[in-house]
């Protein structure tokens, strides 16, 4: 079984809070999850390069032209909280003493 | 669709008449059915009457102008609520539309609304979506499968003629079998994915679904091509709907892969897709048993992909400039509790999976394993194509499973065994009904190809439609 506090960490990095509730299940789920990665480790990929795209093309590159952005008010006007043309969020520094 | 093109070409039909008809069907069905989660009749009659008057003046912008469609509701629809069947979306409306949505506008298609599918495309039935689980419309206690279970049943039940859906590990083609219907995994690269929300982007493509192989074809046509806003997209290849004679069955090399038809096969499944077969050998084409033993690892290695690829996906889903946000004092807690309100159980899981093999202790022995097995699985599949033309397997291990039926996830999962190969591999996919099990359910087989042969999966789709003589299993009322 895979340690709790790993799945804490784990939900840290990934900022999620989880219930204990939760804790307990992904901590199952991670577990039964490791023997699927266990039963790749048993294949041999030494002769091997990873791939991390299916079709092996050159990416062609667009020329770097400046075009049109979307409006400003457009773009807040999906933000759930905004004020004087800036998202609104909540502090992101801890205040000096 | 060529009929009805020929309706709306002769003005015999009208788009607006074409666009009311299905939002009837719409209206009749959608209470039980649930195949869409916003669907706009305002605007879509809007469409349709600016299509009219097009056809009144003599230009439409294509042949299909005036035919509508439905879309993946994880594809972004300029000012049409796109939910990704996320309560983190409820009230998210893009700013700009996908490649594809602009490609089909630009055709002149109306678009009707969006489509159901499992939260941002994670999951093999529909019931992984915050707005409810879409019926299968062979038989309601069942699924429609999924991801794109919505836009499969809803061209299963005659609601649209056409739609489309998303394919990761076999989210197109395995609700395509499941309601009866075609779709088709694209080759990689080939369709944009510019306006697509990413799940797993190494993986993902959109694709066509509809009731005839040739409608599936028409409707790839209009979405296939280089995006210059997508740099994963493939340079300057234009694809042509095919013709459509018989005479390349004969001497097609089909591979029949023996690890497609072992364990967790239901034996009605392996008596059509054999039957589909003998049929197309009976024809001329020449079966040749051959080997995928990779595919011993593809749901694993796909596992380890997609949740690593989505856990980083879904980092931007923080409240901050969309979507739903949690009260907190602090952006850290806000981020979090945002997170744990907006998402639901399935995408959590693969946050947490895909988090802890993209972790510094853990990269090298799981993420980084599998895709070097990934190389392997492709390099089987290439190999294979070297002995013959195409490949064909049932589309998935069993018919339609009931609601409820998965409990665990792992079993869920094991719904793409036969479908994850082909993103694994980048290679293009075909789903075509061949037949109905003892309770009516259909059944679908899988057609795979090398990179860019769709037009080949076409031919032989429409061939074993036509001449093997195995009905479509749509049950909605067709225009």
């Amino acid at each position: 079984m895979i340690d709790r506090r790993e799945v804490i960490r784990m939900a840290r990095l990934a900022r999620l809070e989880l219930s204990e509730m939760e804790i307990d299940q992904y901590q199952k789920d991670l577990t039964s999850f490791l023997t699927s990665g266990k039963k790749l480790q048993q294949v041999d990929v030494s002769r091997v390069e990873g791939t991390s795209h299916a079709v092996s093309v050159a990416h062609e590159l667009r020329k770097d032209e400046v075009g049109k952005s979307l409006p400003q008010e457009a773009v807040l006007l999906g933000g759930p909280q905004v004020q004087d043309g800036f998202f609104r969020v909540p502090r992101i520094v801890e205040a000096q003493e | 669709m060529k009929k009805l093109a020929h309706l709306l070409e002769t003005r015999q039909v009208s788009s607006k008449e074409i666009v009311e008809h299905y939002l009837g069907e719409i209206t009749r069905q959608e209470p039980t059915l649930n195949a869409f989660i916003t669907v706009d009749g305002d605007e879509a009659l809007r469409q349709a009457e600016a299509s009219d008057k097009r056809r009144a003046e003599h230009r439409p912008l294509s042949l299909w102008d005036g035919i509508p469609i439905a879309i993946k509701d994880n594809i972004s629809t300029q000012g049409l609520k796109t939910t990704c069947a996320s309560r983190f979306l409820a009230n998210y409306r893009p700013l700009f539309d996908a490649t594809v949505v602009s490609s089909l506008k630009n055709a002149g298609l109306p678009i009707i609304g969006k489509t159901n599918l499992d939260e941002f495309a994670m999951g093999s039935s529909t019931e992984y979506s915050a707005y409810g689980v879409t019926r299968n419309p062979h038989d309601q206690a069942r699924v429609s499968g999924g991801s794109s279970g919505g836009s499969a049943a809803a061209v299963a039940a005659g609601e649209i003629p056409w739609s489309l859906g998303t394919d990761t590990g076999g989210s197109i083609r395995q609700p395509a079998s499941f309601c009866g219907v075609v779709g088709l995994k694209p080759t990689y690269g080939w369709v944009s994915r510019y306006g697509v929300v990413a799940l797993a982007p190494s993986l993902d493509q959109v694709g066509p679904l509809a009731t005839t192989v040739e409608d599936a074809a028409t409707l790839f046509s209009l979405l296939a091509g280089p995006d210059p806003k997508d740099a994963t997209s493939a340079a300057a290849r234009v694809f042509e709907v095919p013709t459509w004679d018989g005479e390349f069955i004969k001497g097609l090399k089909i591979g029949v892969p023996e690890e497609f038809f072992s364990k967790g096969l239901h034996p009605e499944v392996e008596q059509a897709v054999r039957k589909g077969l003998g049929a197309l050998e009976e024809q001329g084409a020449i079966l040749i048993p051959i080997s995928l033993s990779t595919n011993d690892y593809a749901i694993d290695t796909y596992l380890t992909l997609v949740t690593a690829e989505a856990s980083s996906s879904l980092a931007r889903y923080d409240g901050v400039r969309y979507g739903e946000r949690a009260l907190a004092l602090d952006s850290n807690t806000m981020f979090a509790k945002s997170r744990a309100e907006g998402f639901g159980p399935e995408v959590k899981r693969r946050i947490m999976l895909g988090t802890y093999v993209l972790s510094a202790s853990h990269y090298e022995a799981y993420y980084e394993q599998a895709q070097r097995v990934r190389t392997l699985i492709k390099q089987d599949v290439l190999e294979a194509f070297k002995q013959v033309d195409v490949i064909i397997t049932p589309t998935t291990p069993t018919a339609a499973f009931r609601i409820g039926a998965k409990q665990s996830p792992l079993e869920m999962y094991l719904s793409d065994l036969f479908t994850a190969m082909a993103n694994l591999s980048g290679i293009p996919a075909l789903s075509v009904p061949c037949g109905k099990d003892s309770r009516g359910l259909p059944l679908g087989m899988q057609v795979m190809g090398n990179h860019f042969s769709e037009s080949l999966l076409f031919r032989l789709g429409h061939f074993v439609e036509k001449t093997v003589g195995i009905e479509g299993g749509a049950v909605g009322d067709k225009l």
